[in-house]
């Protein structure tokens, strides 16, 4: 146990990695120091056996856009469209698709055609829309999912079913997964982090709660840890008023030369735990200002992000934070960027919608090419769900409103394995069904698993007597076509 | 069988692999049996290591103990219960069926397929479990399923679906050391595992213990030396007497039961909005303090309003299952919700109640336990009959709910129905005797007339009772005018007429110059009316012009419902607003708008026979946001029964149209329709009147005679105002209430709500006691889960019960009693405690007290060199139980020690410190519960069970120290310990004050010198005094704090400006400061966090 080889090992594998780790210090074996940096091989936690194979991703920024944007509008180009405006969507196309009860009681289902000019991009020649300037530069270092599709049909269950794989709420995401199985490579800061980006525009905000970073039957560990944008970035960090960093130290040695008395008379490993968790705490408390301190960014990577990027709460300025907990070693990083709900208003609100977003994450793309990280950081860009073709409420040649659509959508990913330049599936001339290569967000689940170098079916937990996975007992597989 | 037989040799002649190929000739049975007997003897050793519960190397193979698991972890997923995933039609999980099939062929392992299959190399497709599958059998685990084989392959039913019986405890070496039957049972384990038990902790770490399993609270320091000093044997027993008589031991109780009920404050999806339910939490409450058997608990619960005249109580209880997450999103399918509601309550009865993970079987036969698809669906039957609508309506009082009186009111709310049938009964004999009268002393029009107010604002006065012709005159500011009309009029019979005007389209009656207000003229319209069809649509009356972008006015009918409008331009800037009950068909309605000129959509109001319609929908509310005031005054005349051309309320009969120019009020709105219906009917000849017709006139009659009866009216109004104010005061009860038609369900295909299979009545899974003469409905279900044949009911709870004292029940997964969950430490004892409880009555403080008494649980926590090799988790219970409080324990200490806390019980759930954001974080605009305002004095120091539980964003310290969500049940919280949760308990501004007050408690008494300072603390938190070692390091670190403060005297301000609680200014700040901080330190204690 001396050596530190072992030592590694045996953090990694343990399944209660610290406290038995904490027990072992206390019984005389050395101790990580707080400032060592941990490469992939020394990670904390995790179960043993995984990655399967040798992972592509080390880590992944996933970028959630709550309401689900329109496809259409966006990257699933449909010029046929123009010739149907305002013409009633064929029966042959919606199958009688259930609807919402938003738009299912329209007498009509009306074409709305995008408004929006498309152009084609890059070696791939992807088509893009006007309203992603700076992400249209980018296409070929993405991969790009036309054919993503989901079975539900309102926000709740569908951003549920897009996070942890199942509609019904209570069930662990895929960054506690990610968490869970690959444990943390940074032991000043948690595994798996979420940031809730505030949009310029709240038209049509949909719920964002914590259940979506829930570990469900998962160690609770394993939860998001949600960093916020305004106050303490996590919750308690900060020393009460009155108390410097200083005597926080004295405060902690006090409590750990107490705690050890206890723990040697009553030999409780759960104390030994305690004492290993309040040093983890100092740790964090002394590493996470600097870490959310972005005046040490160039004013070059600040441009890369767009002038937003300044600007706490903001899209640009979370995904410029996930970069740097990516560099940090932060496993998975969850951002949320609300208001894609687009019901009504389309023509009004989709263009300030696409602004917080566009820059950010071209720039997010570039700055980890420059930084050398795009190769081992998976970029994931999504909704819960597409948009309808057909207009909800009224349609005018300048604006539109479009329900929620589970048949088709557009995702995309970057780096981490992903393959740059891919497009992928294809969907028919409405946009509404799919007509080659679909992708369930099972499938999409069992791939960005596998990027990680993990085996969808192997990675199991067992609850309630059954060997529980992310991708359920439905059939899925990762798409080989996706991935470099 | 041949085949077979060549097939198994692979198994024993390990190295010489023998593929699918059938040609070897057979060993001789001899061998195999001699091999066989090796291998299990060298099994069993190496298994008692991994197992709890091990067969002794002689002992026969028992199938739930050693076989079952090996079943079930491999074989049952392809050969089990779900007919859906069955492969090669084989279940082994039944004997005769693997028999049947020739996979076991009973005594003779060498001929079952089964024992050939699984001993077949890594490499052959016949190996089972089959190499993709991911399983793999050990050596080990082959040769126990082919000496269960070779014994004859006995099934058993899981052990847990066998009733419980008591057996005699067994007897143990070290005697004096048993308090009871407990003891008995888990020194016997111990004993034979070679562990010993610790010994007793010293008393003042008992009493800390005990107080902390009952109250949830630390004892007082006087109840500590007390029971210290006290030399009586039984001082023990007297401790715990006085902490059971606390009513904190409801409320700690309580508390983990709303985890298992899932109680919160908030309905959970999209809006999240406020559910007033506590009423439910306090019943919980009060229930654990009567001690109320666990029967008669379960049962209310479950079913209170199916029992008998159900107590309010009673009906209370029920809100149980009123605590399901429920939604009103926008674009949700009602099916689909109600489908997860069942599943929910389902799903939530089976965990609490029977230990069954029922929810499998939602989309398939349970894989596993013996609970198929029909009997989930059954089972979720008995919640599939509520009459409780899908949609919450995102309000606090979703129907079905009952007015929940406070206590001091109850009593009076209980004699009021008696008392307001009295006061109508009085009325109703009034009546009588006043029709009698009116055939000698009918009351003239004048009469009648003259009794009413003088009313100067009456500017328009249509009686429409000519009957004929198409002419009709009106009174239009005292001036009598005939109106003409467009259209030949059509008569029926009338109300306050001979006959009624009949509206049809394109005909109408115009006055020019009537009815000219805007929305800030406070006006009146009145009308009686006689819908002749239902869901009429169209004016009644108005003064709308469709020119003007339907500008003005009207009293509409909108599907049958009354309706306004108020329309400067439509829908821009319009308000529309729709009762919401249709007025009776073929029968009269007096109806009214009240415009008060305020400008609101508050202003608008509709009655209906005198009845204000305040259950309303706003169809349309663009008129009111309009900023510029816009006007609604239009160049149409006023109009009845049809505009221009169209939009009549096409068969409505109209009688007595009045319009005033002043805001009457409700009161003066019901007696126009009274009076002018009154003056007609006096006009009549009594024998032509009608029995309703004449009872009505006898009450004007009456009420302008008669003294007695104006007083009784007078009366019997103070009653309802009563009635209204105790409801106010009080708060309300979500309850379940049951449709009278038998409760069935759909089996859904995969669960999917619109793939519904066969109708299934309610009923109790068939692998369970069968219902019998117990109604198929809640009631029945919950008496058939305390019938005395229920094998799961008692073991569950006492398991439960026993979690909550020992930290981990003695089937660690105390959620699942099935096949996979994990059997118990102590089956025995378990059973013992079971049957146990069910024949004390079902007594909940009986069965705490027997733990509570034994010397399993009076041992030190103190863990033995062996007992952290052998049995980390100390499930053989060989030192005393230890863990980290939950989060409401750690912050109520603090709380407690700090003489913060609040001693209130019960009430509406408060708010207390939490950082700003948490809520706004993840609530959308509309929620309300998105700003989370934070109470001010008591709300701050209430115990935690009362904090507000918002389900999308659970108290954020105590979400970190491990509280689950509530969004479903949980019957086992998490025991985790996290860096995140040092932060709570030393930064949190709950704690900073908490250690601040403790600190000031300590300096207030001046003649203590540090040392007794600390022990006071130590005694608050620790119930102990701190020994030298640790005060040495205390005196260190308090040098360093005071050093600090005295020299950064704005620290200190700064530090003891936490809390809204009162500031001692005088005790000097460097000293309060350096002491908080000591304080602070203290309630950071690993020992302080423990139990």
């Amino acid at each position: 146990m001396n050596s530190p080889i072992a030592r590694r090992r045996f953090l990694t594998h343990t399944s209660q990695g610290i406290g038995y780790a904490a027990l072992a210090s206390l019984l005389g074996t050395p101790k990580l120091s707080a400032s060592e940096s941990l490469s992939p091989l020394d990670r904390v936690g995790g179960v043993a056996g995984i990655p399967h194979f040798a992972p592509k991703a080390e880590r992944v920024i996933y970028l959630h856009m709550v309401g689900g944007p329109s496809q259409m509008d966006l990257f699933d180009y449909k010029p046929v469209m123009n010739d149907w405006y305002d013409k009633d969507l064929p029966e042959s196309i919606r199958q009688g698709q259930r609807l919402t009860t938003m738009t299912s009681g329209q007498a009509r289902f009306p074409i709305a055609p995008s408004k929006y000019k498309f152009a084609q991009h890059g070696q791939s020649g992807m088509w893009i829309s006007e309203l992603l300037p700076h992400t249209s530069k980018m296409v070929d270092e993405m991969t790009f999912i036309r054919s993503m599709h989901t079975e539900a049909i309102n926000h709740e269950p569908a951003i549920s079913f897009m996070q942890t794989g199942n509609q019904v709420t209570g069930r662990p995401c895929l960054g506690s997964w990610t968490s869970y199985g690959l444990g943390s490579l940074n032991a000043d800061l948690p595994t798996f982090v979420v940031l809730v980006a505030e949009p310029s525009n709240k038209e049509q905000l949909q719920a964002i709660s914590g259940r979506l970073w829930g570990s469900g039957y998962l160690p609770g560990k394993h939860a998001g840890v949600s960093f916020r944008s305004k106050g303490d970035p996590i919750l308690y960090i900060n020393n009460p008023p009155g108390v410097p960093s200083e005597l926080r130290r004295d405060t902690l040695d006090t409590i750990s030369q107490l705690n050890q008395l206890q723990f040697q008379a009553i030999r409780d490993p759960e104390t030994a735990t305690r004492i290993e968790q309040y040093e983890m705490a100092y740790r964090m408390q002394t590493s996470v200002p600097e870490l959310i301190d972005l005046s040490s960014e160039s004013k070059a990577t600040m441009e890369l992000y767009g002038e937003s990027a300044k600007q706490p709460g903001t899209f640009a300025n979370s995904v410029l934070t996930a970069r740097r907990l990516s560099e940090r070693g932060v496993r998975f990083v969850q951002i949320y960027h609300n208001n894609w709900d687009n019901h009504s208003n389309v023509g009004g609100r989709l263009p300030s919608q696409c602004k917080d977003v566009d820059q950010a994450c071209a720039g997010l793309i570039q700055d980890l090419k420059n930084r050398g990280l795009l190769d081992s950081t998976l970029v994931i860009w999504g909704g819960e769900f597409g948009r309808t073709i057909y207009s909800q409420g009224q349609l005018s040649h300048e604006n539109y409103g479009r329900d929620h659509h589970p048949r088709c959508f557009t995702m995309w990913m970057a780096g981490g394995g992903s393959k740059p330049g891919a497009i992928y599936g294809e969907t028919d001339d409405f946009s509404y069904n799919i007509v080659r290569d679909p992708v369930h967000i099972r499938d999409l689940h069992a791939t960005i698993l596998r990027l990680m170098g993990i085996d969808h079916e192997r990675f199991t937990y067992k609850y309630l007597g059954l060997e529980q996975k992310l991708t359920g007992v439905e059939p899925a597989k990762p798409i080989q076509e996706l991935m470099a | 069988m041949k085949s077979r037989r060549v097939l198994s040799v692979s198994v024993y002649n390990q190295g010489t692999s023998v593929r699918t190929s059938l040609a070897r000739p057979a060993p001789k049975p001899r061998r195999i049996y001699m091999f066989l007997r090796f291998l299990c003897v060298t099994s069993i050793c190496v298994f008692s290591l991994v197992r709890l519960i091990a067969a002794e190397p002689n002992e026969k193979i028992g199938y739930n103990r050693d076989v079952r698991p090996i079943l079930a972890d491999n074989c049952f997923a392809c050969h089990g219960s779900d007919s859906g995933t069955r492969e090669a039609d084989l279940r082994i999980d039944q004997r005769d069926a693997a028999i049947e099939a020739g996979a076991i062929v009973a005594g003779s392992p060498d001929e079952s397929e089964l024992i050939a299959r699984i001993n077949l190399d890594a490499d052959d497709e016949s190996l089972m479990p089959p190499t993709g599958s991911h399983h793999k059998l050990t050596q080990a685990q082959k040769e126990t399923l082919a000496k269960w084989v070779a014994e004859g392959a006995l099934y058993e039913p899981h052990w847990s679906f066998i009733a419980p019986v008591a057996s005699e405890p067994p007897s143990v070496k070290q005697t004096g050391w048993v308090r009871n039957s407990i003891d008995q049972f888990v020194l016997a384990r111990l004993e034979s595992e070679g562990l010993s038990p610790a010994p007793q902790a010293d008393r003042r770490t008992l009493a800390r213990r005990a107080a902390l399993d009952v109250t949830g609270l630390p004892p007082e320091p006087q109840w500590v030396e007390a029971f210290v000093a006290d030399t009586d044997p039984n001082a023990y027993d007297k401790y715990l007497d006085r902490l059971f008589s606390q009513s904190t031991w409801g409320e700690h109780r309580g508390r983990y039961w709303l985890d298992y009920a899932r109680y919160a404050d908030t309905h959970g999806i999209h809006f999240d909005n406020y559910r007033e339910i506590w009423a439910y939490r306090d019943w919980v409450i009060s229930a654990f303090n009567q001690n109320m058997p666990f029967d008669q608990f379960s049962i209310e619960q479950l079913a209170g309003d199916l029992l008998e005249n159900p107590t309010l109580d009673q009906q209370i209880a029920t809100g149980f299952h009123r605590c399901n997450m429920t939604t009103n999103e926008g674009g949700i399918i009602d099916d689909e919700y109600a489908v997860l509601y069942a599943r929910d309550r389902t799903e939530t009865t089976a965990a609490v109640w029977m230990g069954l993970t029922a929810g499998c079987a939602v989309c398939h036969d349970h894989k596993f336990d013996p609970v198929s698809m029909k009997d989930f669906y059954s089972l979720s039957a008995f919640f599939n009959n509520t009459t409780q609508a899908v949609r919450d309506g995102n309000i606090s009082n979703t129907p079905p709910i009952i007015p929940v009186p406070l206590l001091a009111d109850r009593t009076r709310f209980n004699e009021l129905p008696a008392l307001i049938a009295e006061s109508d009964a009085k009325i109703v004999a009034l009546e009588a005797a006043g029709v009698e009268q009116l055939k000698t002393a009918t009351p003239s029009v004048r009469e009648i007339a003259d009794s009413l107010p003088r009313n100067e604002s009456l500017v328009f006065h249509a009686p429409l009772g000519e009957g004929s012709g198409d002419t009709t005159n009106v009174m239009i500011e005292g001036r009598l005018v005939p109106l003409s009309s467009r259209g030949a009029l059509a008569w029926g019979d009338g109300q306050t007429q001979p006959r009624a005007l009949v509206a049809a389209n394109g005909v109408f009656l115009g006055a020019p110059g009537v009815g000219d207000f805007d929305i800030r003229d406070p006006f009146t319209v009145a009308a009686w009316v006689y819908p002749e069809k239902p869901n009429i649509g169209g004016s009644i009356i108005g003064k709308i012009e469709a020119a003007e972008g339907l500008r003005g006015w009207d009293l509409w009918m909108e599907g049958g419902k009354l309706a306004v409008h108020f329309v400067s331009k439509w829908p821009q800037t319009a308000t529309k607003i729709v009762a919401s009950n249709a007025l009776p068909v073929n029968e009269w309605s007096h109806v009214a708008l009240v415009n008060d000129g305020s400008g609101t959509l508050d202003s608008l109001r509709l009655f209906v026979n005198g009845k204000e319609q305040t259950d309303r929908k706003i169809a349309n509310d663009t008129l009111v946001a309009a900023k510029d005031n816009p006007s609604i005054r239009s160049s149409s005349p006023l109009m009845i029964g049809s505009r221009e051309k169209d939009s009549a309320a096409d068969k409505l009969r109209i009688n007595d149209v009045r319009i005033y120019s002043a805001s009457l009020k409700p009161r003066e709105v019901n007696n126009i329709g009274e009076a002018s219906l009154a003056m007609y009917t006096a006009s009549l000849p009594m024998d032509r009147v009608d029995e309703a017709r004449a009872k009505m006139l006898a009450r004007w009659m009456l009420s302008i005679r008669s003294v007695e009866y104006r007083g009784a009216v007078a009366a019997r109004a103070k009653l309802s105002a009563e009635e209204a104010a105790i409801r106010i005061r009080g708060t309300i009860a979500h309850v379940m209430s049951e449709k009278p038609t038998p409760a069935t369900a759909h089996m859904l295909n995969r669960g999917e709500y619109d793939q519904r299979l066969d109708e299934v009545a309610a009923d109790v899974p068939a692998q369970l006691p069968p219902l019998g003469d117990l109604p198929h409905n809640r009631l029945g279900l919950a008496r058939w889960l305390f019938s005395d044949t229920h094998p799961l009911t008692s073991r569950v709870s006492v398991n439960r019960f026993w979690q909550e004292v020992f930290g981990t029940g003695l089937v660690r997964t105390s959620a699942d009693f099935g096949v996979m969950g994990e059997p118990p430490s102590h089956p025995e004892l378990l059973d013992h405690l079971a049957v146990q409880f069910r024949e004390s009555g079902w007594d909940v403080q009986s069965l705490f007290r027997t733990m509570l008494t034994s010397a399993t649980y009076q041992q030190s926590s103190r863990h033995s060199d062996a007992a952290i090799h052998s049995d980390p988790a100390n499930r053989l219970l060989s030192h005393g139980p230890r863990f980290r409080m939950h989060a409401e324990m750690v912050r109520d200490l603090s709380l407690w020690a700090s003489g913060l806390l609040s001693p209130t019980i019960g009430g509406p759930s408060v708010r207390p410190y939490q950082p700003p954001g948490v809520w706004e974080a993840v609530a959308m605009p509309e929620s309300n519960t998105r700003n989370y305002k934070e109470d001010t004095g008591e709300g701050l120091y209430r115990r935690s069970m009362y904090t507000f539980w918002k389900r999308a964003a659970p108290p954020a310290s105590m979400e970190i120290l491990g509280a689950p969500s509530r969004e479903v049940c949980t019957i086992q919280r998490e025991s985790t310990n996290t860096p995140l949760q040092a932060l709570v308990t030393l930064n949190d501004p709950q704690f900073v004050e908490a250690s601040r007050k403790l600190a000031a408690m300590t300096l207030s008494e001046p003649s203590l010198d540090d040392p007794a300072r600390l022990q006071f603390i130590g005694q608050r938190l620790l119930s102990r005094s701190f020994n030298d070692a640790e005060l040495k390091i205390l005196a260190s670190g308090l040098d360093k704090l005071r050093n600090h403060y005295r020299a950064n005297q704005e620290d200190a301000a700064a530090l003891l400006a936490v809390g809204q609680s009162q500031k001692l200014d005088s005790l000097p700040a460097e000293e309060l400061a350096a002491w908080t901080m000591l304080a602070n330190e203290l309630l950071n204690l690993d020992e302080a966090l423990c139990k």
